[in-house]
């Protein structure tokens, strides 16, 4: 086998479970975006425009849904002879086997998986954010510098360091000190969890973490500051563009919505770095005469009779006539009955929301303390004439009339 | 190796005088049709709902955006060890004649028509479009012990239909007579049929031996003597695509819900060629009723009663109705269009005022700018 210049691994074991009954049945990067797409397209169609031909994905939690959406790899254009898409769940070896204690655990496990490339680097991605970034341009700043190990960070604000990992560094851009979650930030550089490493440094210090027991086997809590301690080289890449985390409802409800904002430096159309995803054929949309639709996104398969505002409808959803949807995430299979009122919400795959239910509410009306995204989760039923408020997460069906 | 019973055989040109604006350039198989198709993939779909997993596409010219298409099959499950699509452009040898009609063709095809290997041959033609129940047309043949079986639609055809394979049915569904003849109420041939492969070779030979020229006018006819020729009804809707005014009122029907749930069958899915594009965009002013759009539009003017294929733009203020416009088709501002048929990638510049009537369409021709 020829031998890689870049393989990535992309860490897709997480729960997400900030995401509630959103990720009940499904890994958190198959969670549904953009009315097309699940999140792992990103850092896939990252990889792929970026040149990157190999990927492993390290999966864990729930990945039946995932491993089937991903498949040979061929939507992303990831079904190669040599190299192309791998997943990769924990597994037995003669020594026994261990479910991933932690993010450098994952690659460490999978190391045989890396040396069949022997590659001369490695990129580390998570299957969480939104973004579009050229690898290539990180690997070569990697490469020119001379460091061990570069890592992605996003210039955040004050006020908001103190929620990530923050990079404290020199003004060549070389790190001398990490912090995770600093209550008094240093700099304002936040880790966006994406590193390229040395191919045989990161073998060493994962190797290195794996025989101390008390490590969290984390690569911010562990790799980075061992790295550090014994002094290589360590720089970050400046990033400048869109990057959203959606790991909790309300990001991922803001991260959709922001594709309806015209000024968002996030072009999923532009022809130079597609974002690709596997949709199965279906038929195109029909928008009717008594139907209004503004400021929306809306895709294949979906039957629009009533009003839908500032929101985002999946494939094969339907809105009969008379009801709403506004502010809203729409997944596909789901049906809004006439005269049901959507608003605020997310409602997953093949809800049912009957004739004259609620949903959600408008945070004018219901006051910020109180607001929230309502989540109904996915195959379940919203009884005629219910009435779910804001900041609600449903998880079974909503009898007729009720009042949550 | 394990072939399917039915392998499938498509004319890619059909009529040749048919849809001439639209075809130009492109083979009839290659007309886009409903927002995000082409004409063959309801041909293709039909075949690979029904288990069809080996397919020849028979082209005469022009095929060059068919290829493009269709690819290796890979959109319809057709890219197989077992099986395939194989497209079937003229077959130039010395003793081969050059494609003059359908006959011609398919004997330039016996080289697929041999290796097969499958029992039947679903022939399908591509002047009429809709979603066949191919499996049980088969299951038809087989219990009626068929030589021939003719997919065949009772209905009422449009006005400016032209010629059709006018059927007559016994009670049992033999048929009786046939005849190409412009009629308003009939049962005739959708183009679409079923015959042992062995049967099929057999009267190809002979037919181009006889220098007898169409199957469907000439070869079928004659066989109404010698052998079982059924019919098997397809009762659901059908796209007429004989000219533009019927290509036109076809595409309009698939505004009728009861249509589009018949047309695009859940249960027999249409399959095209994706484009990963993006949702649809409806921006702040957009105004869109009773239409049929396709993904990747980008909407912010007024559209109605109207097909919008994929990538189409309108822009602010402009108007569309009563339109079909083609893949990237965009609209500038302020412009009005109504009656229109835009071909792909066609521009409509600001402030531009296009009209046809419902007699006579405003036809915009490919990459046009108007």
């Amino acid at each position: 086998m020829k031998s890689k210049k870049c393989v990535a691994m992309l860490l897709a074991g997480g729960q997400g479970s900030r995401l509630g009954v959103l990720t009940g049945k499904i890994a958190k990067p198959a969670v549904p975006y953009g009315g097309k797409y699940r999140i792992i397209d990103f850092p896939l169609s990252n990889c792929t425009n970026s040149g990157i031909d190999t990927v492993g994905i390290l999966t864990q939690y729930k990945p039946l849904e995932l491993n089937d959406y991903v498949g040979s790899g061929k939507a992303w254009d990831l079904d190669r002879l040599d190299g192309g898409v791998h997943i990769l769940p924990p597994y037995q070896s003669q020594q026994g086997g261990d479910w991933y204690k932690g993010t450098a655990n994952a690659i460490y496990q999978n190391l045989s998986f890396i040396e069949r490339y022997n590659p001369q680097y490695v990129l580390i991605l998570s299957g969480d954010h939104i973004y579009k970034m050229d690898y290539s341009d990180m690997l070569n700043q990697h490469i020119e510098s001379g460091a061990g190990c570069t890592i992605a960070v996003l210039d955040v604000s004050l006020e908001e360091a103190s929620r990530f990992g923050i990079m404290n560094t020199k003004p060549d851009g070389t790190i001398y000190e990490f912090e995770e979650k600093p209550k008094q930030p240093k700099s304002t550089l936040a880790s966006m969890g994406i590193y390229i490493f040395d191919w045989e440094k990161l073998r060493y210090y994962l190797t290195e973490d794996e025989k101390d027991p008390n490590s969290s086997n984390d690569f911010g809590k562990n790799i980075i500051p061992a790295m550090l301690g014994a002094g290589e080289l360590l720089k970050v890449y400046r990033f400048n563009d869109y990057w959203k985390d959606v790991g909790t409802v309300d990001s991922l409800w803001d991260a959709n919505l922001d594709l309806l904002n015209p000024n968002l430096n996030l072009d999923l159309a532009d022809k130079n770095w597609k974002i690709y995803s596997k949709t199965t054929g279906t038929s195109p949309q029909y928008i009717s005469d008594t139907a209004k639709v503004e400021n929306s996104l809306i895709t294949d398969g979906c039957e629009i009779y009533g009003d839908v505002d500032y929101s985002i409808l999946f494939k094969d959803v339907t809105i009969e006539e008379g009801a709403t949807v506004d502010y809203s995430l729409v997944m596909p299979g789901a049906i809004i009955k006439k005269g049901a009122k959507v608003r605020y919400s997310i409602i997953a795959e093949n809800v049912v929301v009957e004739e004259g239910a609620t949903v959600g509410g408008d945070p004018q009306v219901v006051g910020n303390e109180n607001w929230g995204i309502t989540v109904i989760g996915d195959n379940l039923t919203v009884g005629k004439n219910a009435d779910v408020s804001a900041n609600k997460m449903i998880t079974e069906d909503v009898k007729e009339g009720a009042k949550i | 190796m394990r072939t399917s019973l039915v392998a499938g055989v498509i004319f890619a040109n059909a009529n040749d005088n048919m849809l001439k604006k639209l075809t130009s350039n492109r083979s009839m198989a290659s007309v886009p049709f409903g927002a995000r198709y082409r004409i063959v993939d309801f041909s293709l779909s039909n075949l690979v709902n029904a288990g069809v997993s080996s397919v020849g596409i028979i082209t005469k010219e022009n095929y060059r955006s068919l290829m493009d298409h269709v690819g290796n099959g890979v959109a319809w499950d057709l890219d197989r060890k077992n099986g395939g699509l194989y497209i079937l452009p003229p077959y130039s040898s010395r003793d081969i004649r050059k494609y003059t009609d359908t006959v011609d063709a398919l004997y330039g095809a016996m080289d697929y028509l041999n290796r097969c290997g499958s029992e039947y041959i679903a022939l399908c033609d591509s002047y009429a479009l809709a979603n066949i129940d191919i499996n049980a047309a088969v299951k038809a043949h087989i219990a009626k012990e068929a030589d021939i079986t003719v997919v065949y639609h009772k209905g009422t055809l449009p006005e400016a239909a032209g010629k059709k394979l006018v059927l007559t049915l016994a009670d049992d569904g033999r048929i009786t007579k046939m005849a190409q003849s412009v009629v308003s109420e009939a049962a005739y041939s959708m183009g679409v049929s079923i015959i042992k492969r062995d049967l099929f070779i057999k009267i190809i030979k002979d037919a181009y031996d006889e220098e007898i020229k169409n199957y469907e006018k000439d070869v079928l006819p004659k066989a109404l003597s010698a052998l079982k020729v059924y019919g098997f009804e397809h009762k659901g809707f059908v796209a007429v695509l004989d000219n533009t005014h019927t290509y036109y009122q076809a595409s309009m029907a698939l505004l009728d819900k009861e249509v589009r749930k018949e047309l695009f069958n859940k249960e027999r899915p249409i399959l095209t060629k994706t484009r990963d594009d993006m949702p649809t965009r409806y921006g702040i002013q957009a105004d869109v009723k009773n239409s049929l759009i396709g993904d990747g539009c980008i909407i912010e003017g007024t559209v109605k009663n109207s097909i919008l294929f994929r990538g189409v733009k309108v822009a602010k203020g402009a108007v569309v109705e009563n339109c079909i416009l083609m893949q990237e088709t965009v609209v500038e501002n302020d412009a009005v269009l109504d009656n229109v048929i835009a071909d792909k990638n066609s521009v409509i510049s600001e402030k531009m005022v296009l009209k046809g009537t419902t007699e006579h369409h405003c036809f915009v021709r490919k990459s046009q700018i108007v």
